[in-house]
């Protein structure tokens, strides 16, 4: 019994210390996720409140559609990239 | 029995709305939609009974055994974001206004990568039934859990009732009967479905329902191509031409009017998905954390093709339904509500064969999503809120017999809600639901695995004030507020107050943390989970 009590307090330290450390990839891909989305929306609301500017003829795909499209692909290209670099994980 | 019952009456109200409003041209039960739904219900029923014969522990009712793989999970994954709510609300929102539906679904997409980065392998290393399991690794037991299952209940319910709105909407549509004995009708149906078959049943309607969805889904864009010669000018020109905005839909509108709030909104999303309990579940379903990793490409991959179809079933609506008598009013509302966008137009380009098909898969979809609400509600309830409101762990049975009572209890709460939020934009409703999950879930959860620091003091009072900091300014919110209280000027000016409480969670669990150092003597005493962990991880 005291031997099971100990091995259990043995393996709980390293459980505590390590705690699933940020690694320098998964940062710089949370990063490039969250900026590329925050141009996206600021691209939006830009091209929104310039219309002139920016909306082309409607038979066009508009500038607002190409931006909310890259930012669909490129969350999905990011997602594959990542399980890609971990694949041999 | 339950279940038949609900079938038979659901089923049976559709008959006789059908024999009695024959000559109507929408609001009839058509034959081809009653074939569709009873293959479904009995196709879910079956599932239902297979499952059920399994579910004799918690963990195969909570977590199937954690025996799905990657790929069965990822389109289970897809499906729980395939849901009513995404289905009928974009679509709805994309004709009400054009592309502020797509920013949602951009929106929605870009979070599936924070998810896979930052929670799903510590998750499926570290917890077994909720996210709640995560942080008790280090921090104390009891507390966290009762802040995990209010949490929980609360996120759980707010994303119910988006799912009990589209219900009403779609069943009171397909079958003329009110909007009222709609939500009541397939809030029984949910019930049962999710009080005997538990995660596999659900798993596995969410499997068969993401095929089906993505194959209507197609059918239908297909068609609206085939309609404009598969060349997507005309079609961007012909819904400008019907929209009385004109060109305006080709650009974002109501989310360009406020910068702060649209930002808001965002950030709920981008961080919200992180939080969700029903989504977080998913990941105790897979054996591994590769399991997990690989899963939530395979869902990022269908949910982005996903999207992709309601775009062109968006502004295919706007094309083809707008200006028509037959689905829209003379100032271009849909009979039944926006939302059905999707119904009306699988009439319009591909007859009512279509149109049952389509009906009869968004009807699946709700019963899936909403069991795995349940079910995620439900494994809080038992394994967070019991434990840590008495105090000690729960036996097997017990545990089991907890979660399907709580199952019953939050299928109650989803069908009194989803009638006191009747003509809510279901797609804004999850916003909101995500809001609140990214304020008060996922703030903790980062915290608790990345950072050593994290005290419990600092995450009971982070969390708690997350919790309720975001709730209260939903509620004060323009949705809540004005539209549904209906007391007069929203009293906080964002539905969604993400961009205020999540770094002010982040910041409360952080200051409180390094206020005081929890001594390392008081952690280990306090966690009798963690040993348990450990020891059945090592066996």
């Amino acid at each position: 019994m005291q031997g099971a009590s100990l091995h259990k307090t043995a393996e709980i330290v390293p459980l505590r210390s390590p705690a699933n450390r940020l690694g320098a990839l998964r940062f710089r891909l949370v990063l490039a996720m969250i900026v590329s989305y925050l141009a996206m929306m600021a691209f939006l609301i830009h091209s929104a409140r310039h219309a002139t500017q920016t909306i082309v003829l409607a038979s066009d795909f508009s500038p607002a559609m190409i931006a909310l499209a890259s930012c669909m692909a490129f969350s999905v290209i990011l997602t594959g990239l990542f399980v890609l670099v971990r694949h041999g994980d | 029995m339950l279940l038949l019952l609900a079938t038979a009456f659901t089923f049976g109200a559709g008959g006789s709305a059908y024999s009695a409003q024959s000559d109507s041209q929408i609001h009839q039960a058509e034959f081809s939609t009653i074939v569709f739904f009873v293959a479904f219900a009995v196709l879910t029923l079956l599932i239902s009974f297979w499952a059920a014969r399994r579910a004799t522990s918690s963990s195969e009712y909570l977590t199937a055994g954690s025996s799905i793989s990657a790929g069965q999970n990822g389109l289970a994954i897809a499906g729980d974001y395939m849901s009513a709510g995404a289905f009928l609300g974009l679509s709805g929102a994309i004709y009400a206004s054009g592309l502020d539906g797509m920013f949602l679904a951009a929106s929605y997409l870009a979070s599936w990568p924070i998810v896979l980065f930052l929670v799903a392998e510590p998750l499926r290393r570290l917890g077994k039934y909720s996210f709640a399991d995560v942080l008790t690794h280090k921090l104390r037991e009891r507390s966290i859990r009762i802040l995990a299952g209010a949490s929980t209940l609360v996120i759980v319910s707010f994303y119910l009732v988006a799912q009990m709105v589209g219900a009403g909407e779609l069943i009171s549509l397909l079958f003329g009967i009110g909007y009222g004995p709609a939500v009541i009708m397939v809030g029984l149906l949910m019930i049962v479905f999710s009080t005997l078959g538990g995660m596999r049943a659900a798993t596995w309607v969410q499997i068969i329902k993401a095929i089906l969805m993505i194959g209507g889904s197609a059918m239908i864009a297909t068609l609206v191509l085939a309609r404009f010669g598969f060349n997507v000018s005309d079609l961007f020109r012909t819904a400008a031409s019907n929209h009385p905005t004109g060109n305006k839909i080709m650009d974002i509108r109501g989310f360009a009017q406020d910068a702060v709030a649209t930002l808001s909104l965002g950030i709920g999303i981008l961080f919200g998905t992180a939080g969700l309990p029903h989504i977080l579940m998913r990941f105790f379903t897979v054996s591994d954390e590769r399991a997990a990793r690989v899963s939530v490409f395979y869902a990022t991959c269908l949910i982005g093709l996903f999207f992709a179809m309601l775009f062109v079933i968006g502004y295919g609506s706007i094309a083809l339904l707008r200006g028509d008598a037959t689905y829209a009013n003379a100032s271009g509302a849909l009979f039944g509500g926006n939302n059905l966008a999707p119904i009306h137009l699988a009439r319009a380009v591909g007859g009512s064969i279509l149109a049952g098909f389509i009906s009869a898969v968004a009807f699946a979809t709700i019963l899936a999503v909403v069991s795995g609400l349940l079910i995620a509600g439900a494994s809080s309830a038992a394994n967070d809120l019991v434990v840590g409101l008495s105090g000690r762990q729960l036996d097997e049975r017990m545990r089991l017999r907890i979660s399907r009572i709580a199952a019953m209890a939050l299928g109650v709460l989803g069908i009194l809600l989803g009638l006191a939020c009747e003509g809510q934009n279901v797609a804004y409703l999850l916003a909101l639901a995500t809001a609140i999950a990214a304020s008060a879930n996922f703030p903790l959860l980062l915290l608790a695995i990345y950072w050593d620091g994290l005290t419990t003091r600092g995450a009971v009072a982070g969390g708690t004030f997350g919790l309720i900091s975001s709730v209260v300014l939903t509620a004060m919110g323009p949705t809540i507020w004005s539209k549904v209280l209906g007391l007069g000027p929203a009293i906080f000016p964002y539905d969604s107050p993400a961009l205020f409480t999540v770094p002010l969670t982040l910041f409360v669990c952080w200051a409180v943390s390094i206020a005081k150092a929890e001594p390392e003597e008081d952690w280990r005493l306090a966690q009798p989970a963690v040993a348990q962990y450990v020891e059945s991880s090592n066996a």
